[in-house]
C-alpha cells in the first residue's frame, strides 16, 4: 500500500480506498498494457489474411467485466481480514472499497472509451468497418457518435460488475463454502442486463444472460436505470455483508 | 534469579535491604528507579513498585517527589535491629533443630563457634 | 492514554456451544495482564471480542469506556495479535509491515527497526516465511502498533527460547517506554509470570480467577517431611499432589494460608513453592470439585 503514513482518523477510508485504487492498478499496470496493445496489433495481424469487420476492443471492454469482477471479489476477500485485524472498521472498509469500485470503473471506462474512440479512427484510416457482434450476426457502429453511445456507457457496466464481484467476495469470506453460491442468482441478472443493452451476447456463458430476451425491448434508457439500480443493490448487499462479518478463527 | 517461593516483591525488598546492610547502598544515596529494577530483574514495574512501596512503609528508604528514592539516614538501625531479630529465629532456630535430629550438642556447637572465632584472631 | 477493557454479562455462541457464558470482567488500564486457560477455554474468543474482530451474542464490550464494536476511535488504537499473524501471504514482509500504517500511531520506523534485530527478512514474501519468522513478524507489528491495549495471543509459537526472551524483553522495554494495557495469551505460563502484574484464568467459558499475580503466587504450598507430620497439616487441605519415598512424604496443597505456614514450620518441615503453572492445572483440573 503506498504512502499511507501520517493517516489520520476521520478520512483515512477515502486515503485508503484512494490507495488501494492506485495500487490495484499498479498491480495489473502490464495486463492492461498487454491488453491495449493486442487490442491494436490484433486485427493489424488479422487483416493479412480476412477482413476486419469487428471491433477488438469489444472484446477487450468485455475481458475488462470479468477483471474487474475478479478484482473486487478477490481484493476484498483479501482485505477483509487484513484491514480489521490492523485496527479498521468494517464501516470504514466498505467506504474505500466504495471509492475503489468508483475510481476502478470510471479508469477502466476511461480506458475503453478512449480506445473505441482510437479504434475507430484507426479502422476509418485502415478502411475496415467496427462493428460488434449481435446475437448470429455482426451490426457495424453507423457513425462516430454510435460508437462514442457504445462507448459511453462502460464506466457504468464496470460499476455492476465491480459490485457484483464484491458481493460474492465478502459472501465467500463470511461463509466460508457456500458463499460463492450467491453467484447463483446475481450472474444471470448482470448477465441479463448487459445483454439486453447491447442486444449483444456478454463475455462468458451466454445463456446465463436468458432474461436479457425480455429485457431487451425496454428501450435503452430503462435498461441503463436498471444497470444502475442493480449496482447500486450490489453495492448496499455487499455493505450488507461486510458491516459485521466476523473475522475467521486461526486454524489450529 | 528468584525462587518462586516467597514473592518476587518481598525478595527485591529483601535485596535492597541486605545492600543497605553491606554498604553496597548508603544512608541518603539514591536508589535505582522502579523501572530500572524492572528492566535489570526482567519483572513487571508494579512488583518493583510494591517492594519499595514496603520499604518506604518500613521507613527504610523515603520518597522525593519527581526526583526519586533514597536511602533513609538512619536505615541500617532499623534494619539490623530488624535483622538480630530475624537472625536467631530463621537462622539460628533451624540451625538448632537440625542439630539436635544429628546428635550434635549444643556446647559442641559452641566449641566450636569458638574455635573459628579465635582461628580468626 | 492506556484503554481499560470491561465485558458485562457476555455470551458467545458457536452454533450451539457457548464459547463465553455471561462473563464479567473488569481490566483496569496501563497493566500487562496473562489470560490461562486450557484450549477450549475461551482466551481467543474473549480477544476476539476485545478487537471487534466479531460481535457477541449479547452483551456489553467496552475499551476505553467506549463500545468497541465498529469504533474507529478505539479499534485503530486496539491490537491483536494473532498466532501467525493476519498478514497477505503474497506481501513483502516490508508491505505487511507497512500496512499496519492504517493505525494513526503506527511507528514504522520502529517496526523497521525491530525487523532489522530480528532479522526479518524485508523483502522475502510472508509465504516464504518460517512459522518462527511469522510469529516474529506478527510480533514486531504487535509492538510497532504502538495501541493502548494490545492482545497477543500464544504469538509465541514457532519462536525458540532466546527469540521468545528477546520478544519478552522488547515487550516490556516498549511498556515502560509508554504505558498501555497488554494482555498475554500463553500457555508458556512460567515463562511470563514475572512479566504480569494481574492474571485472569479462563475455564468452560467463564471466569474461574482474576487475582494479582502474587495471590497465585501464595496460593500453594509444598511440604515435605515425615510422612506423619506432612499429613497431620495437610488434613483438610486441599491436596494437588502427593508423593512419598521411604517415610518422606512430599505433599503439593493448594489454599495454603499463613497460619498453616507457621504450623508446618513449627512442625519442621520443609516448605517449597508451587509455581504458577501447577497451580494453573490443577485450577482448571476437569473434575476437581468445588472450583
Amino acid at each position: 500500500m503506498p504512502s499511507l503514513e501520517n493517516l489520520t482518523l476521520p478520512n483515512r477510508q477515502f486515503a485508503l480506498g484512494l490507495g488501494i485504487a492506485g495500487e490495484g492498478l499498479k498491480y495489473f499496470k502490464y495486463w492492461i498494457v498487454a491488453a491495449v496493445v493486442l487490442a491494436f496489433l490484433g486485427p493489424l495481424a488479422l487483416s493479412q489474411t480476412t477482413e476486419i469487420d469487428l471491433s477488438t476492443w469489444f472484446y477487450t471492454a468485455n475481458i475488462g467485466k470479468w477483471f474487474t469482477a475478479f478484482v473486487a471479489g478477490g481484493f476484498l476477500y483479501a482485505l477483509v481480514p487484513n484491514m480489521i485485524a490492523a485496527g479498521l472498521t468494517r464501516r470504514e472498509l466498505s467506504v474505500a472499497m466504495g471509492l475503489f469500485g468508483l475510481l476502478w470503473s470510471v479508469a477502466l471506462g476511461a480506458l475503453v472509451f478512449a480506445g473505441l474512440l482510437a479504434e475507430r479512427a484507426f479502422y476509418d484510416a485502415m478502411g475496415w468497418t467496427q462493428g460488434v457482434q449481435t446475437g448470429d450476426t455482426i451490426s457495424a457502429l453507423g457513425s462516430w457518435s454510435d460508437t462514442a453511445v457504445f462507448a459511453a456507457v462502460y464506466p457504468l457496466m464496470y460499476l455492476a460488475y465491480f459490485a457484483a464481484g464484491a458481493v460474492i467476495g465478502a459472501a465467500a469470506y463470511r461463509w466460508e463454502g457456500s458463499g460463492w453460491l450467491l453467484l447463483v442468482p446475481i450472474l444471470p441478472v448482470v448477465f441479463s442486463l448487459d445483454n439486453a443493452l447491447y442486444d449483444t451476447e456478454p463475455f462468458g456463458p451466454g445463456w446465463m444472460g436468458f432474461l436479457g430476451g425480455f429485457m431487451d425491448e425496454w428501450g435503452r434508457v430503462p435498461i441503463l436505470i436498471g444497470v444502475v439500480a442493480v449496482a447500486a443493490v450490489l453495492g448496499l448487499a455487499a455493505r450488507q455483508i461486510l458491516i459485521d462479518i466476523p473475522l475467521r478463527s486461526k486454524k489450529a | 534469579m528468584f525462587d518462586d517461593g516467597t514473592p518476587i516483591y518481598r525478595q527485591i525488598a529483601d535485596q535492597i535491604k541486605a545492600e543497605i546492610m553491606n554498604g553496597s547502598l548508603e544512608p541518603g544515596g539514591k536508589v535505582m528507579s522502579t523501572n530500572q529494577y524492572a528492566a535489570f530483574y526482567q519483572i513487571n514495574p508494579a512488583t518493583a513498585q510494591k517492594a519499595f512501596r514496603e520499604l518506604v512503609d518500613e521507613g527504610v528508604l523515603y520518597k522525593q517527589r519527581g526526583v526519586g528514592m533514597f536511602v533513609a539516614e538512619d536505615a541500617r538501625e532499623r534494619l539490623a535491629a530488624d535483622f538480630r531479630e530475624r537472625f536467631f529465629e530463621r537462622v539460628l532456630a533451624p540451625l538448632v533443630q537440625e542439630a539436635r535430629q544429628a546428635g550434635i550438642s549444643l556446647t559442641d556447637i559452641i566449641d566450636y563457634l569458638e574455635a573459628q572465632e579465635g582461628a580468626r584472631k | 492514554m492506556s484503554f481499560s477493557a470491561t465485558l458485562r454479562d457476555v455470551t458467545l455462541k458457536y452454533r450451539d456451544s457457548d464459547a463465553l457464558a455471561d462473563v464479567d470482567l473488569e481490566l483496569e488500564a496501563g497493566k500487562i495482564y496473562g489470560l490461562l486457560g486450557r484450549n477450549g477455554a475461551g482466551k481467543t474468543s474473549l480477544l476476539s471480542l476485545l478487537a471487534a474482530f466479531r460481535k457477541p451474542t449479547s452483551g456489553e464490550i467496552l475499551v476505553g469506556g467506549e463500545p468497541v464494536w465498529e469504533n474507529a476511535g478505539i479499534v485503530s488504537r486496539v491490537a491483536l495479535i494473532r498466532e501467525g499473524g493476519d498478514f497477505d501471504d503474497s506481501d513483502t514482509v516490508k508491505s505487511a509491515i507497512e500496512t499496519g500504517q492504517i493505525r494513526p500511531g503506527f511507528d514504522t520506523a520502529y517496526a523497521l527497526k525491530l525487523a532489522e534485530r530480528f532479522e526479518l527478512p524485508l523483502k522475502k514474501k510472508v509465504r516464504e516465511l518460517s512459522r518462527g519468522k511469522r510469529s516474529i513478524l506478527a510480533a514486531v507489528c504487535g509492538l510497532a502498533a504502538r495501541a493502548e491495549l494490545t492482545m497477543f495471543d500464544e504469538v509465541h509459537l514457532g519462536m525458540d527460547a532466546p527469540t521468545r526472551d528477546a520478544f519478552y524483553k522488547e515487550l516490556l522495554a516498549e511498556y515502560m517506554d509508554r504505558p498501555h494495557t497488554v494482555i498475554l495469551s500463553t500457555h508458556l505460563i512460567d515463562e511470563v509470570a514475572n512479566y504480569l502484574e494481574e492474571v485472569v484464568i479462563l475455564d468452560k467459558g467463564r471466569i474461574l480467577r482474576h487475582e494479582e499475580v502474587e495471590v497465585f503466587q501464595n496460593m500453594g504450598a509444598t511440604l515435605t517431611g515425615p510422612a506423619a507430620a506432612v499429613d497431620e497439616i495437610a488434613a483438610g487441605l486441599e491436596i494437588l499432589a502427593e508423593q512419598q519415598l521411604g517415610g518422606t512424604k512430599s505433599t503439593t496443597v493448594a489454599a495454603f494460608e499463613a497460619g498453616t505456614r507457621e504450623r508446618a514450620a513449627a512442625a519442621g518441615l520443609e516448605i517449597g513453592p508451587v509455581g504458577l503453572q501447577d497451580l494453573f492445572i490443577h485450577l482448571t483440573e476437569p473434575n476437581r470439585n468445588g472450583a
